[in-house]
């Protein structure tokens, strides 16, 4: 198992009980993962919802809907019905879910519905997630089932080729802080490694999440899909060294984003009188209002700085207002993120509006994965070896690693249930590939072959350490950040993806003369990033193209030049082949499975909406 | 042997933790009641007390009436007529004393002060209470050496008499080489260290046992130990100062009278009678 | 997108000192930078920049300085370390706030209660060791659906949330005087285990089913360094960045092994 976050932990469990032996691979202690930065909460249908007409097959809908219908639909199904289960689950682990004063499981909107159907721990959701599968692990560790090697990072996967194929036997991985290299065997390796907020330079995303370890899959052999999938979050903090996330809950438990109705005014918001705020997510959205879905959040929030210069004092910052909730209410339900905005901008929301913009957040696209779906379509098949294993055979990705569950556009609280989700229901798909399909175990297997992996990986570290280059690869990881930022998030042209290909271009160039100011072989951070560089380099890649071969617009990704929607083309996955020949991505279309819910327009009800009115229902005239 | 020692401790930690604990407390902690108490009568004694010798056999002598000479030695003779005292002070004090000592100094040898970089109120006060241990230490073996068993310390620390108690502690204080000023200085300073320890000992012992759990409770038994601690400390700046300042001479007189008959005069003074500071005198040298 | 910027950037620097050490048991030296700092600036940005500029004021090349990050949004609890010698996360810690002036110097320095691992960077693997020490979890019988867990009023559930929130960050074991650095894990079973682990077995005994564990629990609080052996300084809640109640957890598992232990004497179990 690579990866410690909630679908690692998940996953480990699962196999865990099923009675196999786990190493558990992580970059930093799990404890610590990126999982425990999730604010919001987690979606289930529950009784009280499903009392208004909800049901897991709404969740299901508004799952597809928020994606765009570009995901599978049979493992949404299956999700979404897992989710009251994995909800049960947690809770019996000990995750401090709110309680109701009669002692139930409280529950929040969130984006891209119109019911209450999240749960949710304070506004650190994740990190009491996170913490609950933690402690599990921890036991398993105790029992010696589980072993884990902390601070170790995945270097690459050790395929084995024999008459029946290709398949994945173990990975080489390197100690951070010895950085001593080492080939592990293994009968099935696992990736969840999580999204690639580092491409971007600032972004949501903890430090390790460079997409490095995704990027090397791809690069030997697995592929890629949907990488131009990249969900800005509509509400982050903007800081020196990275975006600080402002929860959805902000808005789902009332938060009104606003913005002066005349440019450039200076006044403290506070003297703005409600007849001169412009609460335009509100009026264009009467139906959704500030819990429209993250793409559109984002695009309008854009929409309002940098094309009508409506921002916060000219700025590119609008107001996220809380200060009518009271101060009692926002620490009991937003403690956490009300705290995160107080530390790091040091005014208090309680009694000024935060002041935010749009961040890189997540990655809806990743490895590409199988599954097996139900006869009907509806859900997967329990068990089955290939759930979530990449094209390679033993090798899988679970979590936001993966491309499934979220399409164009991930909704909120639906990250953690798809980590979750991955762990429990494909960890067992894992444990039967590993007591059924694989014939040799890796243990009778030669040597040599691992051998060979670690001496290929510690070919490639002292290239780096011997390097004498000029270039300093945190001025390359920069300006690839800066680059990436601008042209792949918001909106995008085949024109400004054209010349993001060409700078990306001039910074593979550069980074073939870098230089370490660090030559030592003792926790080399420096070596570390510089090797993840390389590879995130690549992944960036993978990104732009995608970006440009999708000539339309749908959930996350918006094309200027193509904006809208086109089903006939593009109702596809984009999929990516690393092909060696040319170290540059293949990309070819995979259909989509949408046998469950047609594809409709997606609108949420916007006024006035031009383009997409087939849904009469949800466009609301004033 | 370390090895079977440190086998012991571990199986019995807690108990042994814990022991340290209740012996700060009782009986060590309550014994400073009485034995404050005793001490400050020098004080409170004049105040409070009329003095029961015949009137005319002191001006006879040519000295003023000193109810709380009468009242110490009183006092003393009360304890000092109690049955098997030495097993009680064996039993009751020196042991625990020796055992709260001894733990302790091992257990604050566990901790290193960081006052340096965490100036928190509640920092200061724990390392005040390792360093008022130390201090504790050495103190009450002089003091019981001194006082109990008579050593001198080579004419430092004149020794005490029970039969002639109020001079002989005021010789104690004022007749030592190193003058009266050194040896209340010394007095205060340590009893006073003392008070401290076992006033926060007395906070901290609720957190160890666990009797207050809340920050507001905490916080309230706090005041209580505090008004423990500034009463505790009150007795001993009397105790101090009665004695620098008491007339050895005059004391002394006191004392003959009450031994010669007066005795019985002073019989009048029940215990318990005028005061309620002397109800449970279980008080020992001085 | 574009960061935004309302003020203009002041530019102005500020010096760190930073403790380094080059590996365990090498010796440690002190190595001062000049960063300039832009408003908003924090100690990992600092870091970052150091990172990409290790020259040190005397003018020579140095490497970049390692050190321990995550989130940077203080709630992973990697980035802890010691900024003007008091322990803190260095993501939330803003450099306007600390370094005003331009000049003012800022001390970064190595957690001292872990061994060093390189520079900034300690290894807490002790933390994590007393977390399974204390069985800091519940026993759940699996993961197939067993239905919701014990029902929890929101008054119990706030009191669990704020304990949960425990990082593992180290800073209450950092400032604890009475918690000392033990380089052999032969040792740590021994040592006094330190507010959070204690404050653990708390939120897991106040658990339905977690405190089915709670015995054990308190077994493990009663041998040598556990409970008994918090000095009471009280400096772990003052450094808690999460505000955990650490304090009165230990005050509830002092009352819950008083409890236990007279129950043990008398029942022998």
């Amino acid at each position: 198992m690579v990866g410690g976050g909630l679908a690692g932990l998940a996953g480990t469990i699962r196999i865990a009980e099923a009675g196999l032996s786990v190493d558990l691979f992580s970059m930093v202690p799990v404890k610590r993962s990126h999982s425990v930065c999730a604010q919001g909460g987690i979606n289930a249908a529950n009784d009280i919802a499903r009392q208004q007409g909800y049901s897991e097959y709404e969740h299901f809908d508004e799952t597809i809907y928020g994606g765009d219908f570009l995901q599978h639909q049979p493992p949404v199904y299956e999700m979404v019905h897992w989710a009251p289960k994995i909800i049960d689950l947690l809770d019996r682990m000990g995750v401090p879910f709110n309680r109701t004063a009669e002692s139930q499981r409280d529950l929040r909107l969130f984006g891209g519905s119109l019911y209450k159907r999240t749960h949710f721990a304070g506004a650190t959701t994740g990190q009491q997630l996170l913490y609950a599968l933690d402690e599990q692990v921890r036991r398993w560790e105790a029992q010696g089932k589980v072993n884990k090697y902390e601070y170790w990072e995945f270097l690459w996967p050790v395929l084995e080729t024999d008459d029946t194929g290709r398949r994945c036997v173990g990975i080489v991985a390197q100690d951070v802080r010895t950085m001593q290299i080492r080939a592990f065997r293994a009968e099935a390796v696992v990736i969840a490694t999580g999204g690639c907020g580092m491409i971007f330079g600032k972004s949501t995303n903890s430090v390790m999440c460079t997409g490095a370890a995704a990027s090397r899959c791809y690069q030997a052999g697995a592929w890629y899909a949907n990488g131009e999938f990249i969900q800005v979050h509509p509400t982050a903090i903007p800081g020196a060294d990275k975006l600080r996330l402002m929860s959805e809950s902000a808005r789902g438990e009332g938060g009104r984003v606003w913005v002066p109705r005349t440019k450039a005014d200076r006044r403290d918001p506070r003297d703005i009188p409600e007849n001169q705020r412009f609460y335009f997510l509100e009026e264009k959205y009467p139906k959704y209002g500030n819990i429209v879905p993250r793409d559109i959040a984002t695009r309008e929030i854009f929409d309002i700085c940098v094309n009508q210069g409506l921002g916060v004092g000219g700025g590119n910052m609008v107001y996220l207002d809380l200060t009518h909730l009271g101060r009692e209410y926002l620490e009991l339900k937003l403690g956490g993120i009300i705290e995160i905005y107080r530390k790091f901008v040091g005014e208090d929301p309680a009694l000024v509006p935060m002041k935010i913009f749009p961040g890189v957040h997540y990655s809806m696209g990743g490895l590409w994965t199988q599954y097996t779906a139900k006869d009907d379509l509806r859900g997967m098949a329990m068990g089955a070896a290939n759930s979530m294993m990449t094209n390679i055979p033993g090798l899988y990705a679970f979590g936001e690693v993966n491309y499934q569950y979220h399409g164009a556009n991930r909704l909120g609280a639906n990250a953690l249930l798809s980590c979750i989700f991955d762990g429990l229901f494909c960890g067992a798909g894992v444990a039967n590939y590993v007591l059924e399909v694989v014939t040799t175990t890796s243990a009778r297997l030669d040597q040599s072959i691992y051998d060979a992996a670690a001496r290929q990986q510690q070919e490639i570290i002292d290239r780096l350490i011997n390097a004498r280059g000029t270039e300093s690869p945190y001025q390359i990881g920069r300006e690839l950040g800066e680059e990436m930022t601008a042209a792949s998030t918001v909106v995008k042209s085949e024109q400004r993806l054209l010349q993001a290909i060409e700078v990306l271009q001039l910074l593979q160039g550069r980074y073939q003369s870098i230089g370490l100011s660090d030559t030592g072989m003792w926790t080399n951070q420096n070596l570390s990033y510089a090797r993840a560089l390389g590879d995130m380099l690549k992944l960036a890649e993978v990104i732009l193209q995608g970006g440009i071969d999708r000539k339309e617009s749908r959930g996350a990704h918006y094309r200027t030049d193509f904006p809208d929607r086109d089903d006939a083309n593009f109702l596809k996955t984009t999929v990516a082949k690393y092909d060696r020949d040319t170290d540059r991505p293949d990309i070819f279309l995979e259909p989509v499975e949408t046998g469950l819910v047609p594809p409709r327009a997606r609108t949420y009800g916007k006024v006035a909406a031009s383009t997409d009115t087939t849904r009469p229902t949800e466009t609301v005239s004033v | 042997m370390a090895s079977t020692i440190a086998g012991f401790l571990d199986r019995h930690y807690f108990l042994l933790r814990r022991l340290h604990s209740l012996t700060g407390v009782v009986p060590i902690g309550v014994y400073l009641f009485p034995h404050l108490a005793t001490n400050s009568s020098i004080v409170w004694g004049k105040l409070l007390n009329e003095s029961k010798l015949p009137a005319g056999q002191l001006e006879s002598l040519g000295i003023a009436a000193h109810a709380g000479v009468e009242t110490f030695q009183h006092e003393v003779n009360f304890i000092h007529s109690l049955p098997g005292l030495v097993l009680i002070e064996i039993g009751l004090l020196w042991l625990p004393i020796a055992y709260h000592g001894l733990l302790g100094i091992y257990f604050a040898g566990t901790g290193r002060s960081n006052v340096d970089r965490y100036r928190y109120q509640d920092n200061w006060r724990y390392t005040l209470q390792r360093i008022t241990g130390y201090i504790g230490v050495l103190f009450i073996f002089i003091h019981i050496t001194s006082l109990r068993f008579g050593w001198t310390y080579w004419g430092l620390m004149p020794a005490f008499d029970p039969h002639a108690a109020a001079s002989s502690t005021a010789q104690h204080f004022q007749r030592s080489t190193l003058g009266t000023t050194f040896i209340a200085a010394f007095y205060l300073v340590c009893v006073l260290a003392l008070v401290y320890h076992f006033a926060n000992g007395l906070w901290t012992a609720a957190i160890t046992w666990g009797l207050t759990v809340s920050v507001h409770a905490q916080r309230r038994w706090g005041y209580v130990c505090g008004a423990v601690g500034l009463m505790l400390a009150g007795a001993t700046v009397a105790s101090v100062i009665g004695f620098s300042r008491l007339d050895i001479d005059a004391a002394r007189q006191i004392e003959q009278v009450m031994r010669n008959g007066g005795a019985g005069a002073a019989r009048h003074v029940e215990p318990g009678a005028s005061n309620v500071l002397s109800a449970s005198p279980d008080g020992r040298d001085r | 997108m574009v960061p935004p910027t309302t003020e203009a950037l002041q530019a102005r620097s500020v010096r760190f000192r930073i403790k380094r050490q080059d590996g365990p048991g090498r010796p440690w030296r002190w190595e001062s930078f000049d960063v300039p700092v832009e408003p908003g600036a924090n100690v990992i940005s600092c870091l970052q920049w150091i990172a990409a500029n290790p020259r040190t004021v005397d003018g020579r090349d140095s490497s970049p300085v390692a050190y321990d990050a995550g989130c940077l949004e203080e709630v992973c609890g990697a980035c802890t370390m010691l900024i003007n010698g008091q322990v803190r996360q260095s993501c939330s810690c803003l450099i306007d706030q600390y370094a005003p002036k331009d000049g003012d110097v800022m001390r970064l320095e190595p957690m001292s209660k872990f061994p060093v691992v390189r520079d900034l960077m300690v290894d807490r693997q002790r933390l994590f060791h007393a977390l399974t020490r204390t069985k800091a979890w519940v026993p759940i019988d699996g993961t197939y659906h067993l239905g919701p867990g014990p029902q929890d009023t929101p008054q119990r559930q706030q009191v669990r949330y704020k304990l949960s929130e425990c990082m593992s960050c180290g800073c209450c074991l950092e400032a604890c005087p009475q918690y000392k650095l033990e380089e052999h894990e032969s040792r740590w079973d021994k040592a006094f285990i330190g507010a959070h682990a204690i404050s653990q077995a708390r939120l897991f005994n106040e658990h339905g089913t977690g405190n089915v564990l709670a015995s054990d629990r308190l077994d493990a609080m009663i041998g040598p360094g556990g409970v008994s052996d918090c000095g009471n300084a009280q400096n772990c809640v003052k450094v808690c960045p999460k505000d955990i109640p650490l304090t009165e957890s230990i005050a509830a598992i002092g009352r819950a092994v008083t409890i236990h232990s007279i129950r043990k004497f008398f029942t022998g179990k």
